[in-house]
C-alpha cells in the first residue's frame, strides 16, 4: 500500500509500513473472528458472501479494468466449478477439497481449450463470444443426462464443514486473489497488462507478447473464481445450468467492479461489501432489484465514471495497493 | 557492406489485393534510409509487413542475417525491430515514464530495475524528461511523436523505423522533429524513415528509395533519386517527352 502526496506540486511516494501493518491487522482480525466464531452464523453468512465475491470480481477487474479484456462469460467456469464439485462429492464422495481442486483443474483445462479459439477476436467481439461460449455450455449441461439435465445436481459434503470452516476458506480464497493481483501487476507482466487495455497492437509494437499475457490473466482469473464459486455453490447445496451458467453472476460482478471502481484493487472490496448489503435490502423489492442495481450501475457510470475507491484516490491523491511506477520511486 | 535489413521478391497485401509486388531492397547498418513514394505507393504496406502486422504470400525478409518471414510483431521488437506510428498511439492512462519503462522491459528485455535508466535516457533524448510524470493522454501532438520516438529507444531497437513522424506538425514542429532524428542519426541508430515531406528527406538520409505500386521505382543518394525522371513523373506527372 503505498500514499502519495502533493508537495509544492511535485507528487512523493510514500511507501507505507504502517499501512501495511493496518492490512495485515485487518486480516489476522477477520481470521481471529472465523476462528473464535465470536459472530454470529447470520454475520458469518454475509462475511462469506462478501469474500467470495471480492474474490470473483478482483479477477473479473483484472480481465476488464487492467487488460481490457471484458468478459460476459465468466459465470462459465462458476457452472464449471459447481458440477465439478457435485461430481467429485456426491457421485465420487470425494472431499470438498478435492472436489475444489477438480473444479479449479477442469475451468483452467477449459479456459486453456477457448483461449485458442477467443483470442482471435478482440473488444466487443470478444465479450460477446465469451457470453455465447457459456449459453453454449448451459444448454450442454441442460441436455446431458449425467448431470441430472435441466434439474441439476444436489451438492452433499459429507462431513458437511461448519460455517466458520466455510468462512476460514472463503477468507483465504479472498486474500489470495488480492495478494496475486497485487503482485502479478507489481512485475513486468502489470506492464504488459496495463500497456495492452490502453492499445493491443501497440502493446504488441514494443514486445509485449500478447497472447502469453492474455491466456496468463485468463487461466488465472478462471481458477480464482471456480475456487469461489465452488465454495458459493456448497453453501447452496445444488447447481443447474440456468443458476450455475446464468449472466447474471457476470452482471454482479460489473455492477461491484463499476461502483468500487474499475481498474483499482480496492474496488472490488468496496463493490463487494455494498452488493451484498444492497441485495438484503432489495430482496424486499421483488422485481424492482434489477432494475435499482441498473439505475445505480448507469448513474455511477455518469456520475462517477471511476467508481467510489477511483474517485476517492483522485480526489484525494492516494493508491491503495498501487500497480503504478514512478521515476523518483526507490521501490524497484 | 554490412546489411542489416533485406528485403528478397517480397509480395504482400491484404486478403486477394496484393500491394507490395516482387519488392527488394536492402539497408546498410548505420545508414539513414529514406522511402517516399506517392499515396497508395505500398510505403505502409512495407512497413506493415516489415513489423509482422502482414504476412507475406511470398518472398523473405532477413534481418541481422535471420530470417523473420514468419515471426510475430512482439518477436521482431525483441529481435531489434523499433517502430514508431504515423498517428501517435501512447498507452494514455499511463505516465510517460511507464510508456517507455514497458517497451525498455518488454521489447528491450530488460529488468525492470535496469529499465529504469533506459527510460529516463530515452526520455530525455526525446525531450520528455521533465513530463515524465505526466499522463500520456495529456500530450500535445508534437509531444506524442516524440513519445513515439522515447519508446521506441526504448526497446534498445537495432533499427528504427519512423513512420511519417513529421505528419500533421506546423513548420516550427517539423523543425524540432528534425533536430531530434538529426540527434538520433548522430548516435549512430541505423533508420528506416517513411516521410511525406521530400525536402526534409533530401538532407537528412544517406540512401533513398521511392516506391511505385508495391515496388522499388528508383533508389540511390537522395538528391539524385529526387531528380530522377522517374520521381518527377510520379509526384509532379511531368512526363519524358515533355
Amino acid at each position: 500500500m503505498e500514499k502519495r502526496r502533493l508537495n509544492n506540486g511535485k507528487i512523493k511516494v510514500l511507501d507505507s509500513l504502517p499501512m501495511l501493518i493496518v492490512c495485515i491487522a485487518v486480516i489476522l482480525a477477520l481470521y481471529l473472528v472465523c476462528f473464535t466464531q465470536i459472530a454470529s452464523t447470520n454475520a458469518m453468512r454475509y462475511m462469506i458472501q462478501i469474500f467470495l465475491y471480492i474474490a470473483m470480481a478482483e479477477m473479473w477487474n483484472l480481465l476488464s479494468g487492467f487488460t481490457g479484456m471484458t468478459s460476459l462469460g465468466q459465470q462459465l467456469y462458476i457452472g464449471l466449478a459447481g458440477y465439478s464439485v457435485a461430481v467429485a462429492t456426491t457421485m465420487l464422495h470425494l472431499s470438498l477439497g478435492l472436489g475444489m481442486a477438480m473444479g479449479i483443474g477442469v475451468s483452467i483445462l477449459v479456459s486453456l481449450v477457448l483461449s485458442l479459439l477467443l483470442f482471435r477476436m478482440e473488444g466487443m467481439y470478444y465479450s460477446i463470444a465469451t457470453w455465447v461460449v457459456a449459453e453454449i455450455f448451459e444448454k450442454l449441461f441442460l441436455n446431458w443426462k449425467f448431470v441430472g439435465q435441466g434439474s441439476g445436481m444436489t451438492i452433499r459434503v459429507e462431513p458437511y464443514p461448519r460455517i466458520h470452516s466455510i468462512c476460514i476458506i472463503s477468507l483465504t480464497i479472498c486474500v489470495c486473489a488480492i495478494v496475486v493481483v497485487y503482485l502479478l501487476l507489481r512485475t513486468k507482466v502489470g506492464l504488459g497488462l496495463n500497456a495492452m487495455r490502453d492499445d493491443v497492437g501497440a502493446a504488441s509494437a514494443v514486445g509485449v507478447n500478447v497472447f502469453r499475457h492474455k491466456l496468463l490473466v485468463c487461466v488465472i482469473a478462471a481458477a480464482f473464481t471456480a475456487a469461489a464459486a465452488s465454495i458459493f455453490l456448497v453453501n447452496k447445496g445444488i447447481v443447474y445450468p440456468e443458476s450455475g451458467f446464468s449472466i447474471s453472476w457476470t452482471v454482479s460482478l460489473i455492477f461491484i467492479v463499476v461502483v468500487g471502481g474499475s481498474g483499482t484493487i480496492g474496488g472490488p472490496i468496496v463493490g463487494s461489501v455494498i452488493y451484498v448489503f444492497l441485495q438484503e435490502i432489495l430482496a424486499r423489492f421483488p422485481g424492482w432489484s434489477n432494475i435499482i442495481l441498473g439505475v445505480i450501475t448507469i448513474l455511477t457510470i455518469l456520475f462517477l465514471p471511476k467508481g467510489i475507491v477511483g474517485t476517492l484516490q483522485q480526489k484525494l491523491h492516494f493508491d491503495i495497493f498501487s500497480a503504478k511506477r514512478f521515476s523518483y520511486s526507490k521501490r524497484k | 557492406m554490412d546489411k542489416i535489413l533485406e528485403f528478397k521478391n517480397v509480395n504482400a497485401g491484404y486478403g486477394k489485393e496484393q500491394i507490395l509486388n516482387n519488392l527488394s531492397f536492402y539497408v546498410e547498418k548505420g545508414q539513414v534510409f529514406g522511402i517516399i513514394g506517392p499515396n497508395g505507393s505500398g510505403k505502409t504496406t512495407m512497413f506493415n509487413t516489415l513489423l509482422g502486422q502482414i504476412k507475406p504470400s511470398a518472398g523473405t525478409i532477413l534481418f541481422d542475417g535471420a530470417d523473420i518471414t514468419r515471426a510475430s510483431a512482439n518477436a521482431r521488437c525483441r529481435m531489434g525491430l523499433g517502430r514508431t506510428f504515423q498517428v501517435p498511439r501512447p498507452f494514455e492512462s499511463m505516465s510517460l515514464y511507464e510508456n517507455v519503462l514497458t517497451a525498455a522491459v518488454h521489447g528491450g528485455s530488460q529488468s525492470e530495475h535496469a529499465a529504469r535508466d533506459t527510460a529516463l535516457e530515452c526520455l530525455k533524448m526525446a525531450g520528455l524528461y521533465d513530463k515524465r510524470e505526466s499522463r500520456a493522454g495529456e500530450l500535445t501532438l508534437l509531444e506524442r511523436k516524440r513519445l513515439e520516438i522515447a519508446r521506441a529507444l526504448g526497446t534498445r531497437p537495432t533499427l528504427l523505423l519512423l513512420d511519417e513522424v513529421a505528419a500533421g506538425l506546423t513548420e516550427l514542429e517539423v523543425a524540432e522533429m528534425m533536430e531530434l532524428v538529426a540527434q538520433l542519426k548522430a548516435n549512430h541508430y541505423t533508420i528506416i524513415w517513411i516521410e511525406h515531406i521530400i525536402e526534409t528527406m533530401v538532407g537528412s538520409t544517406d540512401y533513398l528509395m521511392c516506391m511505385a505500386q508495391g515496388s522499388c521505382a528508383v533508389q540511390g543518394k537522395p538528391r539524385s533519386v529526387i531528380e530522377s525522371k522517374e520521381v518527377q513523373r510520379l509526384y509532379l506527372g511531368v512526363d519524358d517527352d515533355e
